[in-house]
């Protein structure tokens, strides 16, 4: 038997499967690694290969686009949007359209080409961190961005290109539709029990306990109850907050230790599957949002998502959170 | 200079990144995987599926045996199952129903045939009177509210194992998400027009003729304006009709035609790549469901086909937002489809 779930913030409904739950060995993982033909841009000694950088971590205080950093941030070469230039809404017949201004930055978290976030030592993950929040409360400052949408594509099947890992930082010049209907869900439940809706999960979350992975003083990691994919993970803070780049010194160190932990955890669980994460955070619209709560979201991607799925945004998942989180915990960390 | 879209229906915005256009050859994922040793959709293999709930056969020939020419079982490996009474429970503030349902299978052709681009137009409009008559027999079944009928070809659009030309059926208990914003952008265009918005794009499609992929008897196809995906097409109905379980027979065998023309088109344009299709259509609008609920829906709503290659991996920036980066413009990925030969 199967059941459905509705997910209470976008009202999305899931199908679960939670007899026969596919164990982690059932997925069948897809090889992500590129032929190189050329050098790798994001390696030390090509920082020329890359547009100028826009800030790096560099200890040893060397020059701008030469090796000796820690953390680089270079625009993308091959950007989705464009930040020249002033935002011009116009109509066509019945569609509507604007030009493409926005910001598109890479953030290339680590000189070692083959290494991934959870292969990096605490204090590195840490850096990352600090340049993921800096960049966001940076580009914040410019108001035609309304949103500041930091994501990580690592393997060939979630979409990434290079085999140096890095994130993506892509600054919209509208809030898009996930979000907004993300905001609106929390808004209808904080305007009618005038709690947070996420502050309501992590305390059931905590409560029954089955589905959690990790926690400590700022956050907590767990599988949630309404998954779209199967060993999906979300990390979020305990202390309510709408902004991820309004964390704490104390917070990012607490979040590099659990984010760390939870990324290696998921990949020898699942023989090194690829994967994306989401940071999720309130858009840039001159306002506060209690309703809302930042939090990352990991999605490996060993489900294929096929016309169902397109057609209907209604996702099967073969493997229910609660199996999900057993097979992740059995696994040991290091 | 790339550019941001929206959907007029239900608001999703495209990122149209014209500057990255790659060719068509060079977005290809992976090949199409190979069929399996032994079909069980095969003629003459009617015993290694579930019992069949429906077919059209030759006249005299029982169940579960050959001499058919499409038939309909259920999957023998659903998502949903068909016995029960719906529950409705709350877990804290989550909410949870039984997975009730239907998921069946409709097997297009009783010989080998991997892609439907090579099933003539009639076979492929006997495909359609199945889904018709499936759709129809589950409407009145008050538990269930939706039908979605789909099709996914080629390995990394999700077939399961074998390569025999297939649709599948889902009835669910509940209206899903995007179907529904999709009906109520629908409701929005009309409350503030009085008209529907389908038709609209039909008439302002064909006016600028700029992303019309084909144009034919009862159907047209088109490129849509803000695609998500590259070479993403839809065949409308030019008539307009909400519920495609209305569709007289000759627009079965128009549509069978138009279906063939446009995926035999990918074909051959694309180098064969996966490719999902789903049908849109209006839910059960059973008389005990609340009134008013859809209650401009026969006038507001346009049914269609949704054809989706899947040549590009949806990224997580896709996921996070809703918000699609498109490599090729529809204008262009109309122009090249128009130019390729059908079938």
């Amino acid at each position: 038997m199967t059941q459905l779930r509705r997910d209470p913030i976008v009202g999305r409904w899931i199908i679960m499967e939670d007899e026969s739950p596919w164990a982690p060995k059932d997925f069948a993982v897809q090889p992500h690694t590129y032929e190189e033909t050329t050098q790798c841009p994001f390696c030390p000694g090509n920082e020329r290969m890359t547009p100028p950088e826009i800030t790096a971590v560099r200890p040893d205080k060397s020059a701008a686009n030469t090796p000796g950093w820690r953390v680089r941030v270079v625009p993308n070469k091959f950007p989705a949007l464009q930040i020249e230039g002033r935002l011009d809404r116009h109509g066509e017949g019945l569609y509507d359209r604007t030009n493409g201004i926005g910001a598109d930055e890479v953030i290339i978290e680590t000189p070692d080409h083959a290494k991934d976030l959870p292969d990096l030592t605490y204090d590195e993950v840490r850096l990352v961190l600090e340049t993921y929040a800096q960049r966001s409360a940076d580009l914040q400052k410019d108001k035609r961005f309304k949103y500041m949408m930091l994501f990580r594509n690592y393997g060939f099947a979630a979409g990434a290109s290079l085999n140096h890992h890095h994130a993506q930082l892509i600054a919209l010049p509208m809030i898009p539709k996930n979000v907004i209907e993300e905001l609106a869900g929390a808004a209808v439940y904080f305007g009618y029990r005038g709690r947070c809706i996420f502050c309501d999960i992590l305390r059931q979350e905590e409560e029954e306990s089955e589905r959690i992975l990790e926690k400590n003083d700022a956050f907590i990691a767990f599988c949630p109850y309404v998954s779209r994919f199967p060993f999906e993970i979300w990390i979020v803070p305990r202390e309510h907050k709408d902004f991820f780049c309004k964390s704490s010194p104390q917070e990012l160190e607490a979040l590099a230790h659990i984010l760390k932990d939870t990324l290696g955890r998921m990949k020898r669980t699942l023989n090194d599957p690829a994967y994306n994460f989401i940071i999720h955070t309130s858009p840039n619209d001159a306002r506060e949002h209690p309703e809302y709560h930042w939090h990352i979201e990991i999605m490996p991607r060993i489900s294929r998502i096929a016309g169902l799925e397109w057609g209907t945004g209604l996702y099967v998942v073969p493997t229910p959170p609660e199996v999900a989180a057993r097979y992740l915990k059995e696994t040991k960390t290091t | 200079m790339p550019e941001l879209r929206r959907d007029p229906i239900i608001g999703r915005w495209v990122i149209i990144a014209v500057e990255r256009a790659r060719r068509p050859k060079g977005m290809r994922i992976s090949p199409s995987a190979a069929g399996e040793k032994e079909c069980p959709f095969c003629e003459g293999k009617e015993g290694m599926t579930p019992q069949e709930i429906f077919a059209i056969r030759r006249e005299g020939t029982a169940a579960n045996t050959r001499g058919w020419q499409v038939r309909v079982v259920p999957s023998r490996t659903p998502f949903l199952k068909i016995e029960g009474e719906i529950t409705h429970r709350g877990k804290g503030l989550y909410d949870v129903i039984n997975g009730v349902g239907a998921h069946e299978v409709i097997v297009e052709t009783p010989q080998h045939i991997e892609n439907i681009a090579d099933l003539d137009e009639v076979q492929i409009a006997k495909g359609i009177t199945c889904w018709i008559h499936r759709f129809l027999d589950l409407a009145r079944d008050e538990r269930f509210k939706y039908v979605q009928i789909f099709k996914n070809y080629g390995s990394p659009s999700g077939e399961a194992t074998t390569g025999h030309a297939r649709s599948q059926l889902i009835a669910t208990p509940i209206t899903p998400k995007r179907i529904k914003e999709e009906l109520r952008g629908a409701k929005r265009y009309f409350d503030y027009h009085e008209r529907c918005v389908f038709c609209d794009i039909i008439r302002q499609e064909t006016e600028t003729d700029k992303r019309v992929v084909a144009e034919a008897d009862g159907f047209i196809a088109l490129a849509p304006y803000a695609s998500r995906f590259p070479f993403e097409t839809w065949i409308l109905p030019k008539e307009h009709g909400c519920d495609f379980s209305h569709m007289s027979v000759e627009n079965r065998l128009y549509l069978g035609r138009m279906i063939k023309k446009i995926i035999g088109k990918l074909k051959n344009g694309l180098d064969d790549p996966p490719y999902s299709f789903v049908l849109h259509t209006a839910p059960f609008r059973h008389p005990k469901a609340k009134a008013g609920y859809w209650k401009t829906i026969e006038d507001d709503y346009h049914w269609h086909l949704e054809i989706i290659p899947r040549l590009t991996h949806t990224a997580g920036f896709e996921w996070g937002t809703g918000f699609y980066i498109c490599p090729i413009a529809p204008e262009e990925a109309a122009r090249y489809l128009r130019e390729v030969e059908g079938p």
